[in-house]
C-alpha cells in the first residue's frame, strides 16, 4: 500500500513540475470557459432567427428552444472534453510512462524490491487525482459561466446534474490516460507514443461511430447526435460496433445528465464509458513491458 | 542548391526505413476506402427505402412519386477527404517533427553542417524530401479514391473525375506540406523536443479540429437534429432570405472558419468533388471563381510556413547535444 501512495504522490508532483503538457491543458480549460458562452451566443441568435421567421410568417412551429434548460449551454463541454480532454489524459499517461525511460532511470528502479504493478497502479492513482483536480476545475467554470448567464446559481438538480457529467468525463478521461500509459510502456519512440493513442482516438470517435451511423467524421463533433442507421448493413454494424463507441456514449450518457436530445440508453452508455475506463487502466496495471524500459531516441 | 538536393536525397532514404511512412499510407488507404464503403451502402440503404416508398405510394394508388435520391460517384468521397483532412495533418506533423528530433536525438547536427553551408540549407534540404515523399503518398491516395469509387461505389471513371480528384491530391499536398514546414520550424526553433511534440499536438488540435468545431456549432442550422430550417419547414431561398439579416453573426462565424486552413482545403476540395451542392456538375472556371479566396489562403499560409521553416535554420545550434 506504501508503495502506491508513494507513487501516487510522485506521479502528482512529477506531473505538476512537468511544464511541457501545460499548453494542453490550458487549450483544455479555456475551451471548456469560452464552450458555455458559444452556447448561450448560438442559442441567442437561433431565438432572434426564429422570431424573424415568425415575424415574416414563414413558420407556424413553435421556437425549439422554448424552456430549454440552462444545462443546453453546456453540450458544448461535452465536445472539448472528448476533443481536447480525451487527447490532453492521453498526453498526460504518455509523459508518466516515458518519465522514467528520459531519465534513464527505469532499470534502476528495476533493482529496486518494488512490485511493479504497485508502482504501476499507484502511478496511476496519481494521474487520476491529478485529472480529478482538473475536471473538478472545469465543472466549477461550468458552474459560474452558467450561473452567470442565467441571473441566478443554478438550482441542486441543476448542480448535481454538472457533478455527475464530471463523474463520467473522468472516467472518460482515466480511460485515455490509461491507454497513453500503456503506449508510453510498450513503444519505442517518443513520436509513436504520442501518435498511438491519438489514432486510437481517431479510430474510437470517428471510424467507429460512422461505420454504425453512416456519419461523415467531423459531423460527430458535433453534440447534436446523430441517429444510426437503422437499414441494412448499418443495422448490424452498429450493433456490433456499438460497445467500441465510447465517446457516443459519452455524449448520450452526458447529454441525458444536461437534459439535451440524445438517443440511446443513457446508463448502458455510462456502464460502457466506466467499462473502458476499467479494462484501461487494467491493461495499463498488468501489461508487462520489460522490452521499452531504455530512453527514447528518434 | 545541390547541397540541398543532397540533404533531401539523405532524407528520403531515412524516411524510406522508416515504417511510419507505411503506416501513414495505410491508414490514409483503408481511411478513404473505408468511407467508400460506407457512402455506397448508405446511399444503397435510400434507395431501397426509395423504393419501398415508390411501391407503398403505388399501391395507395396516389400518382404522384418523389425524385428519387440522386448519386453523384465523387461525393462519395467525402469521408475520406475529412480523414486526409484530419489525420493528413497530424501525420505530416509527426513525420516533420521526426525529420529534425532524429538529428538532436543522434547528435548528427555537426555532422550535417560539414556537408551544407548553413542550417537553412539543411532545414530546406529536408522539407524538399518530405514534400516528395508527400507527393508520392497523395498520389496514391488520389489512385486509391479513383479506384474504390469505381470498384465500390460501381462509377464510371472518366477524364472529369481523375481532374478532380488530382486537383483534390494537389491541394492535400500543399494542405500536408503547410504542416510539415510548421513541425520542421517549430522542432528547430524549441530547445527540448517533448515541448515541440506537444506545442504541435495544440496547434493540431486547435486549427484542425477545435477552429472548424465552433463554426460548426455556431452554424443555426446545426441547432436541432436534422437541421433548423427544416424543423421550421422553411425553404432554401427563404432560409437565405432570412440569414441576410445576420450577417454579422455569420460573417464573425465565417471569419472564424477561414482562420484555419483545414477549413480552407475543405471548402476547395468539397467544391471541386462536388461534395457541395452548389458545385456539383459545374465546370473548374466556375468552382474557381467561387473558390479562388481559399486556394489563395492555403497558398498563403504553406508560403508563411515554409518562409518560417526556412528562417528557423539560423537556430540550427539549438540541435546540438549540449
Amino acid at each position: 500500500m506504501s508503495t502506491i501512495l508513494t507513487a501516487a504522490r510522485h506521479e502528482l508532483l512529477a506531473s505538476v513540475r512537468a511544464k511541457a503538457p501545460y499548453a494542453l491543458v490550458a487549450a483544455f480549460l479555456g475551451m471548456v470557459a469560452a464552450s458555455t458562452f458559444i452556447g448561450w451566443r448560438t442559442s441567442v441568435t437561433v431565438t432572434s432567427i426564429y422570431d424573424q421567421v415568425l415575424a415574416d410568417g414563414l413558420t407556424t412551429q413553435p421556437n425549439p428552444f422554448t424552456d430549454v434548460s440552462p444545462l443546453y449551454y453546456v453540450r458544448n463541454t461535452v465536445i472539448y472534453v472528448l476533443l481536447i480532454g480525451s487527447l490532453m489524459a492521453a498526453t498526460l499517461g504518455v509523459q508518466s510512462a516515458l518519465r522514467d525511460r528520459k531519465a534513464e532511470t527505469a532499470a534502476l528502479i528495476g533493482t529496486r524490491p518494488v512490485d511493479g504493478r504497485a508502482l504501476r497502479a499507484g502511478r496511476l492513482l496519481g494521474l487520476g487525482l491529478l485529472l480529478a483536480a482538473l475536471v473538478g476545475i472545469t465543472q466549477i467554470i461550468t458552474w459560474i459561466s452558467v450561473s452567470a448567464l442565467v441571473g441566478g446559481p443554478l438550482s441542486a438538480s441543476e448542480t448535481l446534474a454538472i457533478a455527475g457529467f464530471g463523474v463520467i468525463t473522468w472516467l472518460l478521461l482515466i480511460g485515455f490516460a490509461g491507454i497513453g500509459v500503456l503506449s508510453g510502456r510498450l513503444l519505442r519512440r517518443e513520436r509513436t507514443a504520442l501518435l498511438a493513442p491519438v489514432v486510437a482516438w481517431a479510430v474510437i470517435a470517428f471510424v467507429i461511430p460512422q461505420l454504425g451511423t453512416a456519419a461523415r467524421p467531423v459531423s460527430l463533433l458535433n453534440p447534436v447526435p446523430l441517429p444510426a442507421q437503422d437499414s441494412g448493413a448499418f443495422s448490424w454494424l452498429s450493433q456490433v460496433l456499438s460497445p467500441l463507441a465510447i465517446t457516443e456514449h459519452f455524449k448520450t450518457a452526458s447529454a441525458a445528465l444536461l437534459e439535451s436530445s440524445s438517443t440511446g440508453s443513457p446508463l448502458a452508455s455510462a456502464l460502457i464509458v466506466a467499462l473502458f475506463a476499467c479494462l484501461a487502466l487494467a491493461a495499463a496495471v498488468l501489461i508487462r513491458a520489460d522490452r521499452t524500459t531504455g530512453g527514447t531516441h528518434e | 542548391m545541390n547541397e540541398t538536393l543532397t540533404l533531401a536525397r539523405k532524407e528520403l532514404l531515412d524516411l524510406r526505413h522508416d515504417r511510419i511512412v507505411w503506416i501513414v499510407l495505410g491508414t490514409l488507404g483503408v481511411a478513404v476506402v473505408l468511407s467508400v464503403i460506407v457512402a455506397s451502402l448508405d446511399y444503397r440503404a435510400q434507395l431501397a427505402d426509395y423504393e419501398a416508398y415508390v411501391a407503398q405510394v403505388t399501391a395507395s394508388g396516389s400518382g404522384v412519386t418523389p425524385a428519387a435520391p440522386q448519386l453523384f460517384p465523387l461525393t462519395l468521397l467525402r469521408g475520406g477527404m475529412e480523414y486526409v483532412e484530419v489525420l493528413a495533418a497530424l501525420f505530416a506533423l509527426m513525420i516533420g517533427y521526426g525529420a529534425i528530433a532524429k538529428e538532436r536525438s543522434r547528435g548528427t547536427v555537426d555532422l550535417l553542417l560539414t556537408r551544407a553551408r548553413s542550417g537553412t540549407s539543411i532545414v530546406m534540404g529536408k522539407l524538399a524530401g518530405l514534400a516528395v515523399l508527400w507527393a508520392a503518398i497523395m498520389a496514391a491516395i488520389v489512385v486509391i479514391a479513383l479506384a474504390s469509387v469505381a470498384m465500390i461505389g460501381g462509377a464510371t471513371i472518366g477524364l472529369h473525375e481523375v481532374a478532380r480528384v488530382a486537383l483534390a491530391g494537389v491541394a492535400g499536398w500543399v494542405y500536408v506540406l503547410f504542416w510539415s514546414a510548421v513541425a520542421v520550424a517549430v522542432t528547430t526553433l524549441t530547445r527540448n523536443s517533448t515541448g515541440a511534440l506537444l506545442t504541435l499536438l495544440v496547434a493540431w488540435l486547435v486549427v484542425v479540429l477545435v477552429i472548424p468545431q465552433i463554426g460548426d456549432t455556431m452554424d443555426p442550422d446545426n441547432q436541432v437534429p436534422g437541421g433548423l430550417f427544416k424543423a421550421l419547414a422553411i425553404a432554401k431561398t427563404d432560409e437565405h432570405a432570412v440569414l441576410d439579416h445576420f450577417t454579422a453573426y455569420e460573417s464573425a462565424r465565417n471569419g472564424l472558419e477561414v482562420s484555419s486552413i483545414s477549413k480552407l482545403y475543405e471548402r476547395f476540395t468539397f467544391a471541386t468533388l462536388g461534395i457541395k451542392d452548389t458545385y456539383n456538375g459545374q465546370s473548374l472556371a466556375f468552382i474557381w471563381d467561387g473558390t479562388f479566396r481559399y486556394v489563395y489562403g492555403a497558398l498563403a499560409f504553406t508560403a508563411a510556413a515554409l518562409t518560417l521553416a526556412a528562417a528557423s535554420g539560423r537556430r540550427i545550434h539549438t540541435l546540438r547535444r549540449s
